[in-house]
């Protein structure tokens, strides 16, 4: 589904990611984690082709996204992505950031797409509040949102760029407890968190970078059962300590 | 002082008979009403043409938009308006100098010109607020644009700009209100707008205070619409949960 072969990027001479190769295949959730710094936000948005990158190739679904032939906002918009910050339009009601995007770029009519909108809305258990503004909504409640956002594109993955990292840490769970769900229905995911619990209960494969290298991609069991690198081992006796 | 007050001059006719001097301050007031308002009306679109290309991702289109703004923003406005009016219609190439020399009356040039000069002055005011506007905005909201498919029109059509015009509207009131204010400097280059009729009357009936106090206040009237209008616009455009909203 994405194959990520040798990317490298440099802002001017600082290099954000050296030769950076892995898989998603179709169904699976890799989680993408490293301390910060480490490039993996960077790499996520170059799976999209927010982010450019100078060398390597990244293929979704069989389209090269550094092509520059390559027709980008068709290929985002099969593509979900969820952001930190949760990046709802303020200005727009619930059901209006919920069906925008499948009017305006999949040409969907007003109601199928409020239909699926608030069909989504409802997953995510906000269905009373598809009248509200994202500003009258908590941060947990905006992010799932996002998601149903995402969703309601029918995207063929799914792109997590650390969705937990703004939230208090009550609101983290409802969080997780959509992505779950989506991971346990099938649904390709690339995700970059620190969410260890997560990882244990539905990854497939964790990713471990570092200084814009992945030092590590392994089957979650070998990763934390017996982390190969030095620098990885390091991490987790750090995150997983509390 | 051993100053006449006379607040009676406003109801006598000028010495051509046909009207009254009120009517000349009423015809300087619609002239300053219709020329500002037009200038500001290409203002805005210009202005926002050139606010949103210095934030596109693209250095020739960035740097055009910047030279525009500079242009605009660092010529005295007098000097532009006497190039506008006195300057361009001498080398305007194919014959377009003649022909808006010799073709329009002479009111029609000077309203062109007057109108034209404070739009471009105006609009490079207003591309620096809407560049600003477009900047304030949280990084992730292009990239949430894009990401759904959007391409970089419709994200700056359906994401940016309306959040953008809503965090400007009050620099934008402050520049409404200049470009009434700044509409008096076209009386220079003879056109009959509100500052310009009050100093006809003070050459007509020798009483400058009742002259001037008038076009004050209907400077001040002017104003205070506009303000108000803005207070609505801005009011209607409140984003619930967002920026000292209920």
């Amino acid at each position: 589904m994405i194959s990520i072969q040798n990317v490298s990027k440099h802002y001017g001479t600082f290099q954000v990611l050296t030769d950076c190769s892995t898989e998603v295949n179709k169904g699976e959730v890799i989680v993408v984690c490293g301390p910060s710094g480490s490039g993996k936000s960077t790499l996520i948005k170059c799976v999209n082709g927010l982010e450019p990158f100078q060398s390597g190739t990244i293929t979704v679904d069989g389209v090269s996204v550094g092509d520059p032939k390559t027709n980008l906002s068709k290929l985002r918009s099969r593509v979900g992505m969820v952001f930190q910050h949760f990046e709802l339009f303020p200005h727009m009601s619930i059901t209006d950031n919920l069906t925008i995007a499948q009017v305006k770029v999949l040409g969907r009519s007003k109601d199928e797409a409020t239909d699926k909108g608030l069909k989504l809305l409802d997953r995510v258990g906000l269905k009373a509040h598809a009248a509200k503004f994202p500003g009258q909504l908590s941060g947990g409640q905006q992010q799932r949102v996002a998601i149903a956002r995402a969703l309601a594109m029918d995207p063929i993955c799914m792109l997590f760029d650390e969705p937990t990292s703004a939230l208090d840490p009550e609101m983290i769970n409802e969080v997780l407890d959509v992505m779950v769900e989506l991971a346990q229905e099938g649904m390709t995911m690339m995700c970059v968190t620190h969410e260890m619990g997560f990882a244990r209960k539905v990854a497939n494969r964790i990713v471990f970078m570092d200084q814009g290298q992945i030092v590590e991609d392994d089957a979650k069991d070998a990763f934390f059962g017996n982390p190969r690198s030095e620098r990885a081992r390091q991490f987790l006796a750090k995150i997983l300590t509390h | 002082m051993g100053y006449q007050w006379n607040w009676s001059i406003f109801g006598s006719t000028v010495p051509t008979g046909e009207t009254t001097y009120l009517v000349w301050l009423l015809s300087g007031l619609q002239t300053t009403i219709l020329l500002s308002l037009s200038a500001w009306l290409l203002a805005l679109a210009l202005g926002s043409l050139t606010g949103v290309l210095r934030t596109v991702p693209s250095k020739p289109l960035s740097t055009l938009a910047s030279a525009y703004v500079e242009l605009f923003r660092n010529i005295p406005l007098l000097v532009q308006l006497f190039i506008w009016y006195f300057v361009l219609p001498e080398i305007l190439p194919f014959g377009l100098g003649d022909a808006f020399k010799q073709q329009l009356s002479p009111l029609t040039q000077q309203f062109l010109s007057a109108m034209l000069c404070l739009a471009f002055f105006t609009s490079a005011r207003v591309a620096e607020q809407v560049r600003a506007g477009i900047n304030a905005l949280p990084r992730g909201q292009r990239a949430a644009g894009l990401a759904l498919g959007f391409t970089l029109p419709q994200t700056y059509r359906h994401v940016l700009l309306p959040m953008a015009f809503r965090l400007i509207v009050p620099p934008l009131t402050s520049e409404c209100l200049n470009i009434f204010k700044n509409s008096a400097v076209c009386s220079t280059i003879g056109l009959l707008e509100l500052a310009a009729q009050g100093r006809q009357l003070v050459d007509y009936t020798a009483q400058p205070y009742e002259s001037f106090i008038a076009i004050t206040l209907l400077y001040l009237v002017i104003n205070v619409v506009v303000m108000g209008l803005m207070r609505i616009v801005e009011a209607r455009a409140r984003v619930p949960g967002y920026l000292g909203s209920k």
